[in-house]
């Protein structure tokens, strides 16, 4: 019988699978390089209340769209744009104005976001500062710390980058879920 | 054998070039928030620290000359004048080091947070658990208000 353990041939196949392996494990493990997008943090159902006649402008803040790491982030423009899409779905107020000229002005403060750097199951974590303004006073009407979190596990995704993306919009969308909810049990 | 130490070599300066070195360091404060006013502070301690950050965090502000005190969470309203709470991330690379840590001080009465501060550094600009505590309140108590 031929012996053919440790040849050159075998060596170069071990080492090329083993190349093949970590690439394949990297991929799955780790998460970088998307930006949560708005589409992914619109939320589609809501528990909201009664709906309200009041116009409110929208401002968000404490995004980005990727950390030092290259993870996946938040940023200010595709939060801002989930949430006035989510207003306008689920009729927390009649309509979303510019800035300062509506009769509310909706600040959410984006404070922290707890991200895994690894492995199979990402949950992300978020914490975000909602503040409801009267414009035409200036008085703080309504004021919260919204937490929320989401688990993306292999099934949704199996690419590590994109899995972290949607456990990332998950939580992000949650979090304006959480947050209309609240705004829609208020006597405005 | 010295192509396939070529691709190891290869892959292990990508992951170093791309991620061992990133850092990161960043304080905000909500607006409307004096934070000079706060004098005595309640460090909640995570349920899952196994590393005392909480301690660390406590002496800091000690060492600032502020009254600090710790203990798990609590029902509001808490008899300070902030509340601390934090979340670290640790890594292992040849030892175990803090990746990052955030910190946010919190309304005693309402769990708002007052301010925020996060730090992040990878392997290669690793720092000790206690100066990374530095770095973060040091980046707290410097903070502008958020735009």
């Amino acid at each position: 019988m031929r012996q053919r353990d440790g040849s050159p041939e075998d060596a170069t196949l071990i080492s090329k699978l083993l190349i093949l392996f970590l690439c394949v494990s990297a991929l799955m493990v780790a998460g970088c390089c998307t930006t949560a997008t708005h589409e992914g943090m619109t939320p589609t159902t809501f528990e909201t209340g009664a709906k309200n006649q009041k116009t409110v402008g929208v401002d968000v803040g404490g995004g980005k769209e990727l950390d030092e790491l290259g993870r996946t982030r938040i940023s200010n423009e595709e939060f801002k744009k989930a949430l006035l899409a989510a207003i306008t779905k689920s009729g927390t107020f009649s309509r979303t104005v510019e800035g300062k000229e509506g009769d509310y002005l909706l600040s959410v403060m984006i404070f922290s976001m707890e991200q895994p750097v690894f492995g199979l199951s990402f949950t992300v974590k978020m914490e975000a500062g909602w503040t409801l303004k009267r414009v035409a006073t200036g008085e703080t009407v309504w004021q919260e710390s919204i937490k929320s979190e989401h688990t993306a596990t292999t099934g949704d995704a199996f690419i590590g980058a994109t899995r972290l993306r949607l456990a990332t919009e998950g939580a992000g969308r949650k979090n304006i879920s959480q947050g209309l909810a609240k705004i829609s049990k208020l006597s405005l | 054998m010295l192509k396939k130490l070529g691709y190891f070599l290869l892959l292990g300066v990508s992951l170093t070039v791309t991620a061992g070195c990133a850092n990161r360091a960043t304080g905000t404060l909500t607006a409307g928030v004096d934070l000079g006013k706060l004098k005595t502070f309640y460090v909640v301690q995570a349920p899952d620290d196994k590393r005392n950050t909480y301690q660390l965090i406590k002496e800091n502000l000690e060492k600032r000359g502020f009254g600090a005190t710790t203990g798990p969470e609590l029902k509001p309203p808490y008899q300070s004048d902030a509340v601390v709470t934090y979340a670290d991330k640790w890594m292992w690379d040849i030892t175990m080091y803090m990746l990052e840590l955030t910190i946010i001080f919190r309304d005693p009465k309402t769990d708002f947070p007052l301010a925020t501060g996060n730090s992040l550094h990878a392997s290669l600009t690793r720092k000790p658990p206690a100066d990374m505590v530095d770095e973060v309140l040091t980046n707290i108590f410097n903070a502008k208000p958020a735009k």
